[in-house]
């Protein structure tokens, strides 16, 4: 019993290692895991590309003896196709490569486990593969929103830094909140066909937690990017305001059928505009409010004296 | 391939874990039998309940049977296009499920591809009728292997019977020494049979070596009870009224006494995943059904 226990372990931890850590963070979903599994592969490419599979996991289970390897067929020995690359990568990473590899699929076969079926023939996969996942594509889909906001992050953070090196001018707040939105919005246009289907199966209560996390974490880096530094009440608002003006322009965008969206990039202009009016009416109120007041406080001194 | 069988031989522990004795001493319900024992005696027992089988089913499970082997077949969720080994599948209810699930989701994409294709013209709306007519099934398989040959007859019978033809197999074959190459299936079901495998260890490792990289390993069995007052009734019930039934439906009151003990003697669901997970499988997991009473474990070769 005891041999087997170890027998086990030791297949855990060489196979676990990444798995573990993930296992920590919530599900594939919120950006903090995509990160993390980022980091694996990332540390699987320093490695000298020479090292054949044996030698991968000899070495990542510091001071594991040789002879605890499993016994019997195992993936890393047959060097079969897609068995191969599990070597490399967690199962974790596996799933993301499917995911991937599905979201061709999706403009043909809508959200659903067809498309990471597809995906999965497309890695030299078995259809099986599909099963990993649930049955409604809600993986998929916040999967594809996850890479999304990936993509927003770096594409803003490359704009930081062309303007923090003098090669661009900073943009004013409008102007770079309606871009930011935009090149988000932008990257949903192959799939707009389908896209109202993704957005329903995001609000079902299961997803509700994650992609409600994704977007506020799109927001919190759009705003973070646009320089907000504040930490009073106005963090708050800001996000608030921007989360509607994104899920209205989104809305839009669905039924939007002009050339090249330009309604909706009208839409998302005017909004925008509309929220700098209103903060700029917010603070002249408060300061035609505080001079009312003075006003009134000095109308009372004067007749008390 | 055999030698790899050979190499597993070592499997001393597995069944020291089992508490098993480390010679050929294997469990027949509560008797104590050698391996080769083990194996004929299960043999017979199938072989003289075949006919009745179906019938029994439905009246020990009061049908939920059917249920819990509808249920394996929505968490397969399979497409067209899958081949399906199905192993002990005897009297083909797998199978059969298999084929009409496959079949109405054939329907349902070929009803979407129609709706994409406005303005066709009847030419092209009659070459895709005439296309699809032939491949109602979107080129899915299912093969039913059954070590038994009773349960294969009556299998066939029933599939005559219930119209099915095309897309079915039946072959006669040994779940632990599979009669087929490496890697030829996406999904690989065992529904009620590896309890009466004699070598567990065996025909999870062929599971492993027939499906393709990605496939899916499926296995329905009953499983143990956890909650104490159900468990007790689930005893009585079983102990009592179980061979009892045998006796009056099938006049046989020996093969469905073995039939509880053997539910007894099956290992639990962890210690069932954990032996899939030796096997090879990744992302093992399993789902109750009826508090413990009938548990799906699913693997996949990854």
């Amino acid at each position: 019993a005891a041999a087997g226990g170890l027998r086990r372990a030791g297949w855990r931890l060489w196979r676990g290692r990444a798995v573990v850590r993930c296992q920590q963070c919530p599900p594939l979903r919120a950006l903090q895991a995509s990160a993390a599994l980022r980091r694996a592969s990332d540390e699987h490419k320093k490695e000298p590309l020479a090292s054949s599979s044996q030698q991968h996991f000899e070495s990542p289970p510091a001071g594991h003896q040789p002879e605890q390897k499993p016994q019997g067929p195992h993936p890393s020995y047959t060097g079969q196709g897609g068995q191969e690359s599990e070597d490399y990568e967690s199962e974790e990473q596996l799933q993301h490569r499917i995911l991937t590899a599905a979201l061709e699929f999706v403009p043909e076969h809508g959200w659903t486990a067809e498309a990471i079926a597809e995906g999965a023939k497309t890695l030299g996969l078995s259809v099986a593969a599909a099963g990993l996942f649930h049955s409604d594509g809600s993986e998929l889909i916040l999967h594809f929103v996850s890479e999304c906001n990936t993509k927003l992050s770096e594409l803003l953070k490359k704009e930081q830094k062309l303007v923090q090196l003098g090669e661009a001018e900073k943009k004013p707040i409008d102007e770079f909140l309606r871009d930011a939105v935009e090149a988000r919005l932008r990257m949903l246009i192959p799939y707009i066909e389908k896209w109202p289907q993704a957005l329903s199966v995001l609000l079902l209560p299961r997803n509700i937690p994650s992609s409600l996390s994704l977007l506020s974490s799109m927001i919190d880096d759009i705003w973070h990017y646009a320089g907000d530094q504040s930490t009073d009440l106005n963090w708050y608002t800001r996000r608030a305001v921007l989360t509607g003006i994104y899920n209205t322009t989104e809305l839009v965008m669905m039924q939007d059928s002009s050339p090249g969206f330009q309604d909706t990039w009208r839409f998302l202009h005017n909004r925008v505009a509309d929220a700098m009016t209103m903060s700029n009416t917010a603070s002249q109120v408060q300061s035609t409010g505080e001079a009312v007041v003075q006003g009134l406080m000095g109308a009372a001194v004067t007749v008390s004296n | 391939c055999r030698c790899r069988a050979l190499l597993s031989r070592p499997a001393g522990a597995l069944r020291a874990r089992r508490g098993l004795a480390a010679g050929p001493e294997m469990h027949f319900g509560f008797q104590t039998v050698t391996e080769e024992e083990r194996r004929e005696k299960i043999y017979q027992v199938f072989e003289t309940v075949a006919k009745k089988y179906d019938v029994m089913n439905d009246s020990m499970t009061l049908g939920i049977h059917r249920v819990w082997k509808d249920i394996l077949m929505h968490k397969m969720n399979p497409c067209p296009g899958t081949l399906l080994l199905d192993v002990a599948g005897g009297t083909g209810d797998i199978a059969f499920r298999f084929i009409n699930y496959v079949r109405s989701v054939r329907q349902r994409q070929l009803q979407r591809k129609l709706k994409h294709h406005q303005n066709l013209s009847w030419q092209e709306i009659f070459e895709s009728y005439q296309k699809d007519k032939f491949n109602s099934l979107g080129d899915s398989q299912v093969v039913v292997c059954d070590i038994n040959r009773e349960m294969l007859k009556v299998g066939k019978q029933k599939a005559q019977h219930l119209g099915y033809s095309e897309g079915l197999s039946w072959v006669l074959g040994n779940a632990e020494e599979l009669p087929f190459d490496d890697e030829k299936f996406d999904v690989y079901t065992i529904a009620f049979g590896i309890r009466n495998v004699t070598r567990i260890d065996l025909a999870l490792q062929e599971a492993y070596r027939v499906l393709k990289p990605g496939g899916r390993f499926l296995c329905l069995e009953f499983s143990h009870v956890s909650n104490p007052l159900l468990s007790r009734l689930y005893d009585l019930y079983s102990f009592q009224v179980i061979p009892v039934l045998g006796e009056v439906i099938a006049g046989d009151w020996k093969s469905y006494q073995y039939l509880v003990e053997s539910i007894r003697q099956f290992p639990p669901q962890e210690e069932l995943k954990a032996m899939i997970e030796d096997a090879g499988f990744f992302k093992v997991d399993y789902e109750n059904l009826n508090f413990g009473i009938v548990a799906i474990h699913s693997g996949f070769k990854l």
